[in-house]
């Protein structure tokens, strides 16, 4: 295997300014080796850090200054595939700054700001993720819902297929954090491109924000009562909505995956299937220390309820996990709990993170099982 | 007697323009291409290989203006479409389990020869449940037949009379791909004939439709049903031949054990390969396959009709 780039360059120490702005122009930053990630700084400053979340990594990940230059690095393992999120962290004196690498321009965003992104080798953003002008694009159309159970004008964005036809009958698909899957994830162009592309049927979303959102998502009644008792209702009242469990599905991610499980352990048999994204599904075997701080304690207190007496709430389940988050673990735990109750459990690992990106990745391995797509009728 | 030819796709090797010119056709042509739906009536590239001589029967748009028009029929054809996708849910649902039988027991060893048995018998389950579709979906079409007749919507008898009309001066008829649920739905409704004297040539979903069974195929899908489904019945113009268009990209080819567990589950039918440069010749009414075509024969390997 040919030796590192940062290597290379320590054996031509003591390196000038002329020499490391070539360098960092040459390969850019992070430099994706293999399996190997060198993470560069520059800048006269005490000690330098990469922060990130990558369960197995130290975190955070010290960088070292290369001779006496103002060039800093570090090596770490990324298998391919892999995708990670992060910071740089960097200490002058007293003095902690946290920011994204000045040096990447690679940038994910979600509700909490912006990362830097590193994309190991063998990682490549789906296609149908980005505009595709051949996609004939749905449409968005804002509503605020009057809402007896959250005693408040709940607003929703209802996503109809391209070519919508009252005429047609289309499953439904609700959306918890739904502005965010919108901002995020890009999920209007992911479901105009995956329908466009027959992975997918056509079908009616509904993109439902929380208000507070760590108080309605775990196993919340009003929530449930909302979601099962009012929105679908009313939605298949005004929609040619598919009038049945099966043509219902719930998604979510992280507490909106609780929010998910839990509106259908509420009416269990309403919903036909879930699409659960690094879902919060934290518990105990013993006690109730489960670190994850007063927020998890009704995530907790709900899915060991659940551990208790697993039932089968709907048909049809897909499950998807980080293997770098903390989640991963009791993902992994769950399956066989939901399976064992006769629901089918599809579920699937990405070498990411708790991220949006992640679970943007994921909309079309889960879409497609969810509603596969009319492609077998298709022959051009 | 006419002659019926059927194509590979189109879209890479197009070979409908010379196709239709070796058939000596000296007047108009009709275009079907319905299974295009809402780009039907992007058809100038079509026109332009029949050397502009083609005149589309616009079943797609005639469909929706229908659907538009006649409120009675629209309420019975959504009404039948409703039955359909339910009917076809629990075809999917138990094709499925029958089919994955068959594996399960074609793998089960067997010392005592019950295996073959069991598999045949476990084959024949699977050809049951396709009898009892079709013969579910008989009832649906004679139950909306009941409804809603076609010959006694105006709106439908409008367009039958230009459709009867245009077929009437045409020679040949061109059947394109597409969607071959929306191309056989428009060709039933609007009852297309083609004359025993009119040459067609078709590909892709055109070439499924002048079949007598249509099964669906797709071993790529990712999800759904991953079993070949029967899906109606064609215009049964080449009875015998179930349309495999696209198979090199459709169809796990290598995998014998289930081409065979395909072709025998078909037995009465001859599957048809349809890749890119296929040209399948069935002249002066024949519906026997000509020597030259590729098959999928029952033990599961790709043949050629004539080659011993």
């Amino acid at each position: 295997m040919e030796r590192l780039a940062v290597n290379r360059l320590r054996e031509r120490l003591p390196l000038d300014g002329p020499t490391i702005d070539g360098f960092v122009e040459r390969f850019g930053c992070p430099i994706i080796e293999g399996e190997r990630a060198t993470f560069l700084y520059r800048g006269d400053v005490d000690e330098v850090w990469v922060r990130h979340r990558v369960v197995g990594l130290p975190d955070p990940l010290p960088l070292k200054r290369i001779g006496e230059s103002d060039l800093w690095a570090v090596t770490t393992v990324l298998p391919e595939g892999s995708r990670v999120e992060y910071q740089i962290e960097i200490r002058k004196g007293d003095h902690y700054e946290r920011f994204n690498d000045p040096l990447n321009p690679r940038l994910a965003h979600s509700p909490m700001g912006s990362s830097s992104v590193c994309a190991a080798i063998g990682y490549r953003v789906p296609e149908w993720v980005a505009y595709d002008p051949e996609a004939r694009p749905g449409t968005l159309v804002e509503e605020h819902i009057r809402s007896k159970a959250l005693r408040r004008e709940q607003p929703v964005q209802i996503y109809l297929p391209a070519r919508f036809n009252s005429a047609q009958r289309y499953p439904l698909l609700v959306v918890h954090d739904g502005t965010d899957y919108l901002q995020f994830a890009a999920m209007k162009t992911v479901l105009d491109n995956l329908i466009h592309r027959l992975d997918v049927d056509p079908l009616v979303a509904v993109f439902v924000p929380p208000r507070d959102r760590l108080k309605e998502y775990p196993n919340h009644a009003p929530h449930a009562r909302f979601i099962a008792r009012e929105l679908v209702p009313l939605l298949t009242e005004r929609l040619p909505l598919i009038d049945t469990p099966e043509a219902r599905c719930l998604m979510g991610s992280s507490f909106g995956g609780i929010a998910s499980v839990s509106t259908a352990v509420r009416y269990p048999g309403f919903f036909g299937s879930l699409m659960l994204q690094s879902a919060s599904l934290v518990f105990t075997d013993i006690g109730f220390d489960h670190g994850g701080g007063p927020a998890f304690d009704p995530v907790v207190k709900f899915v060991n309820r659940f551990r208790e007496k697993p039932s089968a709430v709907v048909d049809r389940l897909f499950m998807s996990c980080g293997v770098y988050e903390p989640l991963i673990t009791p993902n992994r735990s769950m399956v066989p709990v939901f399976r064992q109750t006769g629901m089918t459990v599809r579920y699937t690992e990405s070498r990411d993170g708790h991220n949006w990106e992640n679970w943007r990745d994921r909309l079309g391995d889960g879409l497609a099982w969810l509603f596969p797509g009319p492609q077998k009728f298709v022959y051009e | 007697m006419s002659t019926t030819i059927l194509l590979g796709p189109q879209r890479f090797t197009t070979t409908v323009g010379p196709t239709v010119r070796s058939l000596g056709v000296t007047g108009r042509i009709a275009m079907v291409n319905s299974g295009w739906e809402e780009r039907e009536s992007d058809d100038a590239e079509l026109a332009g290989h029949l050397d502009g001589r083609g005149v589309n029967l616009r079943l797609h748009h005639r469909m929706m203006d229908v659907l538009a028009k006649d409120e009675h029929f629209a309420a019975a054809a959504l009404a039948f479409r409703d039955r359909m996708d339910e009917l076809r849910a629990f075809y999917g649902i138990r094709l499925q389990a029958a089919i994955d039988a068959v594996h399960a027991v074609a793998h089960r060893t067997s010392i005592h020869a019950v295996g073959p048995i069991a598999e045949e018998s476990a084959m024949e389950a699977v050809r049951e449940v396709d009898r009892w579709y079709a013969a579910e979906l008989d009832e649906l079409y004679g139950a909306v037949r009941a409804t809603a007749p076609t010959d006694e919507s105006g709106t439908i008898g409008w367009h039958k009379g230009e459709i009867g009309a245009i077929l009437d001066e045409c020679e040949a008829v061109v059947i394109a791909g597409g969607n071959v649920r929306t191309l056989l739905r428009t060709m039933r409704v609007f009852d297309v004939v083609l004359r025993p004297d009119q040459s067609v040539v078709a590909w892709s979903a055109g070439a499924m439709a002048l079949t007598d069974e249509v099964v669906l195929f797709h071993d790529f899908t990712p999800h759904g049903v991953t079993a070949a489904e029967l899906h109606d019945r064609g215009l049964g113009r080449l009875p015998g031949i179930v349309a495999l268009p696209h198979a090199k990209r459709r169809l796990l080819l290598d995998d014998h054990e289930r081409m065979s567990v395909l072709a025998r589950r078909f037995a009465e039918h001859r599957l048809l390969l349809l890749d890119d440069g296929a040209v399948v010749r069935f002249p002066d009414g024949a519906t026997d396959l000509p020597a030259g075509a590729r098959v999928i024969d029952r033990t599961g390997h790709v043949s050629v009709v004539g080659v011993a």
